[in-house]
């Protein structure tokens, strides 16, 4: 049941981000998006997934916040409570199909082989760690370098 | 409950969001929320098959993503600071009213 309700909340949280007239407050819809997806990991046993999730998503809506406060064209138009209603009952008709539909495969048992968080990062996936870890340092040091050179091309 | 119609509606609603919205914030959070049906399928899957990886994978997948998060948050920046509106459609006005050269020369 908690699963139902974390996944209707989710996707009315989605619907209202992405509709509500106010940025700010699309910020503020899309922050509940990120907390019931980190509630569905942990409630589901994906632990680590939960708290990565919740890490990142406190990251990102900060950075959101700040550049929607800055980025947004004043005055703004008030949500009226008809369109909000909609946007409620659109969220609630959209988990339906989540909760009484499922997906069936033909295609017999998967076999696999079970292994742990550990292992899955450090065993199997330690080369594409450490490969990514270098090209997002490769990617931000772009980034500053390009910065730099437009400060220096400003002044 | 079905997480692969979950995460599949999600990735709906995401991508009638990058269709449909004209502000720059919220095709940043459509891009989101993409990401968020993508790796909620992934997660949900291989936690069903009782394995890490899934989870592992996701840490890979949310470096990435914050890496692009980055750099599409500040070519918005830059965006709205020159054309000083964050709406598509008035953005592409103005680059059609700008003469030829002057927008060769940028």
């Amino acid at each position: 049941m908690i699963l139902e309700i974390l996944s209707i909340g989710m996707i009315i949280s989605a619907c209202l981000a992405l509709f509500l007239d106010e940025v700010v407050y699309s910020v503020a819809a899309f922050s509940g998006t990120f907390l019931f997806t980190a509630l569905l990991y942990a409630v589901s046993g994906s632990v680590y997934a939960a708290i990565f999730q919740f890490a990142v998503g406190v990251g990102t809506l900060a950075i959101l916040f700040l550049s929607g406060e800055m980025l947004s064209d004043k005055p703004v138009k008030k949500t009226s409570p008809e369109k909000l209603a909609a946007l409620l009952g659109i969220g609630v008709v959209l988990s339906l199909p989540a909760i009484f539909l499922s997906v069936s495969s033909s295609g017999g048992t998967v076999s696999v082989s079970t292994a742990s968080f550990g292992d899955a990062l450090w065993s199997l996936n330690g080369l594409d760690v450490v490969l990514q870890a270098l090209v997002i340092l490769t990617v931000a040091l772009g980034v500053a370098i390009i910065l730099y050179e437009r400060r220096r091309g400003v002044q | 409950m079905d997480y692969v119609i979950l995460s599949l509606v999600i990735l709906a609603i995401g991508i009638y969001g990058l269709l449909t919205n004209r502000q720059l914030i919220k095709v940043f959070i459509s891009i989101e929320l993409i990401a968020i049906g993508a790796t909620l399928n992934f997660v949900m899957l291989t936690t069903s098959l009782g394995q890490g990886l899934g989870q592992a994978y996701l840490i890979l997948a949310f470096s990435t993503d914050t890496a692009v998060s980055a750099v599409i948050l500040a070519l918005l920046v830059i965006v709205s600071k020159r054309y000083g509106t964050s709406d598509i459609s008035k953005i592409i006005k103005q680059i059609g009213e700008k003469p030829e050269s002057e927008a060769e020369s940028q």
